[in-house]
C-alpha cells in the first residue's frame, strides 16, 4: 500500500496533474477569498470556506481521474494485481494520494487565515471546524470519483462521468427544496453532501456529519474494490 | 513447482479455457504453444493470479493461489502480452517501485536493481524515461521487471511479438539463460521459437490441451521409423513388393519428380529384424532397382501441432 501512494504521490508531481489541481483551486480560490472577504471587508471565513467546497465538486475529477481507469488503459493494473499486494491496499494506496495532494493544498490555504489574521480577527474554533468539513467533504468527493474511475475505461470518461456524478450530488441539494413530498425530501437531503456539511459551517462541531462524510467514504471505497474485484471474475 | 487442475475459466457463455491440467515441473523451460485465441493468454493470467478461474484449481510450490494469493505471487515474476510499464518514470525508479511491490528489503533493492539491469542490458538506459524507450528496450525493461524479487517462476506472454530479428535473438537467449535458475513458463504461437527453447511443451487448441510431452517425444515418431526413398523402378511395380515387406506398415507414394523414378514414404516397424534399411536393400537388390535416395524422416513440431490440432477436429 505504502509503494503505491508513493508512487501515486510521485505520479502527481511527474506529470503536470498535481499542479494543475493546486494552481487551479489557489486561483479560483483567491477569487473566491478577494469577493468574499477582501471586498465586503468581512472576516467571515466560515462563509468562505462553504463556497471554496464547490470546488470540491469541479475538481476532485481531475485529481481521481487517473488512478484507476489508466492502470486498466495502460495494462498496467496487471502488474498491480499479480504483485503480491490486495485489492484494498492497492485502492487505498491511491486513495490516500489523492488525499494527500487535497490535504497539501489545503494546507496551501492557510495563508488567507493568516491574511484575515493579521488584519481582522480569526475564532480557532470557528475556523478548525470549518475546515474539518471542508476536508471531510473533499474525502468523500474523492472516494467517488475514484469508485467512478474503477468503473471507467480511460481516463477522460472517467472525468466526464465522475463529473456529473457530483454535479448530481449538488443537484440533490436544489431539487430537495423544490420538492414539496417530504419523504423524498428527506432522502435527497439524506444524500447531499452539501447539506451535510451545514452544521460545520455554522461552527457546530457535528458528529453525525463526521460520521457521514466518513461513511460515504469508506461506502465507496467498498464499492471500488467490489467493482474492480468483479471485473476480475468477469475477466473484462 | 506449477501445477493446473481442471482449470476452467468462462467469458460469459465463452469457454476460454476448459479443463485444462498440466504441471511445470521445477527449472524447466516450458512452452505453451497455440494459435491465435488458443487460450494461452487467460491461462497464463489466472496462473499468475490476475484473472480468478472459474472452476478448478491453481498451485504454486504446493499452495492455492485463491486461498493463499500473497503467497504465491511472491513466488511469480510476470511478463504480460503488453508490458505494464509507466511511462512518465524512469528505468531505475520504475524498477525500484516494482521492486518495493515484490516487497524486496528495502537496503537490498539498489543492488538488486542493478543486477536486474546487467542481467537484461539496462544499465546503459537506467536513468532514460521508459516513454522514451524503443521496443526492444521497453520488452527488455518488462522482462526485468519480471526479475525483481528474484522469483523462482517466470511466466512470459509471447515475450518476442512485435521485436525485430536480432532483439528476438537476443530475447531469445535471455531466456535460454534465465531458464537455468528459474522455472519458465511462456507462451508463443511461433514454432521454431518453442522447438528452440522449451523442454516441455503444451499445445492448446481451443480453449483445451491436445498434447502435452517432453519436445524430444513430441517430435519423435514413437515405435515406428519413417524411410523416404527414391528408386528408379515403375510405381506399379515397385509399391506391391513394398508392402509384402514385413516390416512395412504403410506404403505412401509421393509425387514423383523424374518419370520412371518413384519417391515413396514408408512407415515401418523400428525394431524389425533384419532392419527396415537392410530389408529394403535386398528387396531392391532382387528387383534389381537402383535406389537414388535413402533418408530417415524425424517429425518436425509443425507437423507434430498440425497433427495435433486436426485430430482435434
Amino acid at each position: 500500500m505504502l509503494s503505491i501512494w508513493k508512487r501515486e504521490l510521485q505520479g502527481y508531481f511527474f506529470t503536470p496533474v498535481g499542479y494543475v489541481f493546486m494552481g487551479v483551486f489557489l486561483t479560483l480560490s483567491s477569487v473566491m477569498f478577494y469577493l468574499t472577504i477582501m471586498q465586503q471587508r468581512s472576516s467571515d471565513l466560515l462563509t468562505f470556506i462553504g463556497l471554496m467546497s464547490y470546488l470540491w465538486m469541479l475538481l476532485c475529477p481531475v485529481l481521481t481521474m487517473r488512478l484507476l481507469a489508466e492502470e486498466k488503459q495502460r495494462r498496467t493494473d496487471q502488474l498491480l494485481l499479480t504483485s503480491p499486494v490486495s485489492l484494498g491496499g492497492m485502492v487505498m494506496g491511491k486513495y490516500l494520494s489523492a488525499v494527500t495532494v487535497m490535504l497539501v493544498t489545503v494546507l496551501l490555504t492557510l495563508l488567507f487565515v493568516l491574511i484575515v489574521g493579521i488584519y481582522g480577527q480569526v475564532y480557532p474554533g470557528e475556523m478548525l471546524v470549518g475546515y474539518l468539513g471542508f476536508i471531510l467533504q473533499g474525502c468523500a468527493f474523492i472516494a467517488l470519483d475514484l469508485f467512478i474511475s474503477g468503473c471507467a475505461s480511460n481516463q477522460v470518461t472517467a472525468a466526464v462521468m465522475a463529473f456529473g456524478a457530483n454535479f448530481v450530488v449538488w443537484m440533490l441539494d436544489l431539487l430537495e427544496s423544490s420538492i414539496s413530498v417530504s419523504f423524498i425530501r428527506d432522502i435527497l437531503s439524506f444524500f447531499s453532501l452539501y447539506a451535510r456539511s451545514e452544521p460545520f459551517l455554522m461552527g457546530q462541531l457535528s458528529f453525525a456529519s463526521i460520521g457521514y462524510d466518513l461513511s460515504f467514504a469508506a461506502a465507496f471505497l467498498a464499492l471500488t474494490i467490489h467493482v474492480l474485484d468483479s471485473r476480475r471474475y468477469r475477466g473484462i | 513447482m506449477i501445477d493446473l487442475k481442471q482449470v476452467t475459466k468462462r467469458y460469459g457463455a465463452v469457454e476460454a479455457v476448459s479443463k485444462l491440467s498440466f504441471h511445470a515441473p521445477k527449472g524447466q523451460i516450458v512452452g505453451l504453444l497455440g494459435q491465435n485465441g488458443a487460450g494461452k493468454t487467460t491461462t497464463l493470467n489466472m496462473l499468475t493470479g490476475y484473472l480468478p478461474p472459474t472452476s478448478g484449481q491453481i498451485l504454486v510450490d504446493g499452495m492455492d493461489m485463491l486461498t493463499q494469493a500473497r503467497e504465491c505471487k511472491r513466488r511469480i515474476g510476470y511478463l504480460p502480452e503488453k508490458p505494464p510499464l509507466y511511462d512518465e518514470m524512469t528505468v531505475q525508479s520504475y524498477l525500484a517501485f516494482v521492486c518495493e511491490l515484490k516487497e524486496v528489503h528495502r537496503r537490498a533493492i539498489p543492488a538488486h536493481i542493478a543486477d536486474i539491469m546487467q542481467t537484461c542490458g539496462l544499465t546503459e538506459v537506467h536513468g532514460r524515461l521508459i516513454g522514451h524507450l524503443s521496443k526492444g528496450y521497453r520488452q527488455r525493461v518488462g522482462i526485468a521487471q519480471a526479475l525483481c524479487g528474484d522469483p523462482p517462476v517466470l511466466v512470459l506472454d509471447e515475450p518476442t511479438v512485435g521485436l525485430d530479428p536480432r532483439q528476438v535473438v537476443e530475447i531469445r537467449q535471455l531466456i535460454r539463460e534465465l531458464g537455468r535458475k528459474h522455472t519458465v513458463i511462456f507462451s508463443s504461437h511461433l514454432l521454431p521459437e518453442i522447438q528452440q527453447l522449451c523442454q516441455r511443451v503444451i499445445i492448446l487448441h481451443k480453449g483445451r490441451m491436445i498434447r502435452e510431452a517432453d519436445m524430444a517425444d513430441l517430435t519423435d515418431t514413437g515405435d515406428s521409423l519413417r524411410l523416404r526413398a527414391s528408386i528408379a523402378l515403375d510405381e506399379k511395380q515397385l509399391l506391391p513388393s513394398l508392402k509384402s515387406l514385413s516390416c512395412v506398415r504403410r506404403v505412401k507414394a509421393l509425387p514423383g519428380i523424374q518419370p520412371g523414378v518413384s519417391e515413396v514414404l514408408l512407415d515401418c516397424t523400428r525394431d524389425a529384424s533384419p532392419d527396415p534399411q537392410t530389408q529394403l536393400f535386398r528387396l531392391l537388390c532382387g528387383l534389381d532397382a537402383p535406389l537414388r535416395m535413402l533418408v530417415q524422416e524425424r517429425d518436425t513440431l509443425e507437423e507434430a501441432f498440425l497433427r495435433a490440432t486436426s485430430a482435434d477436429e
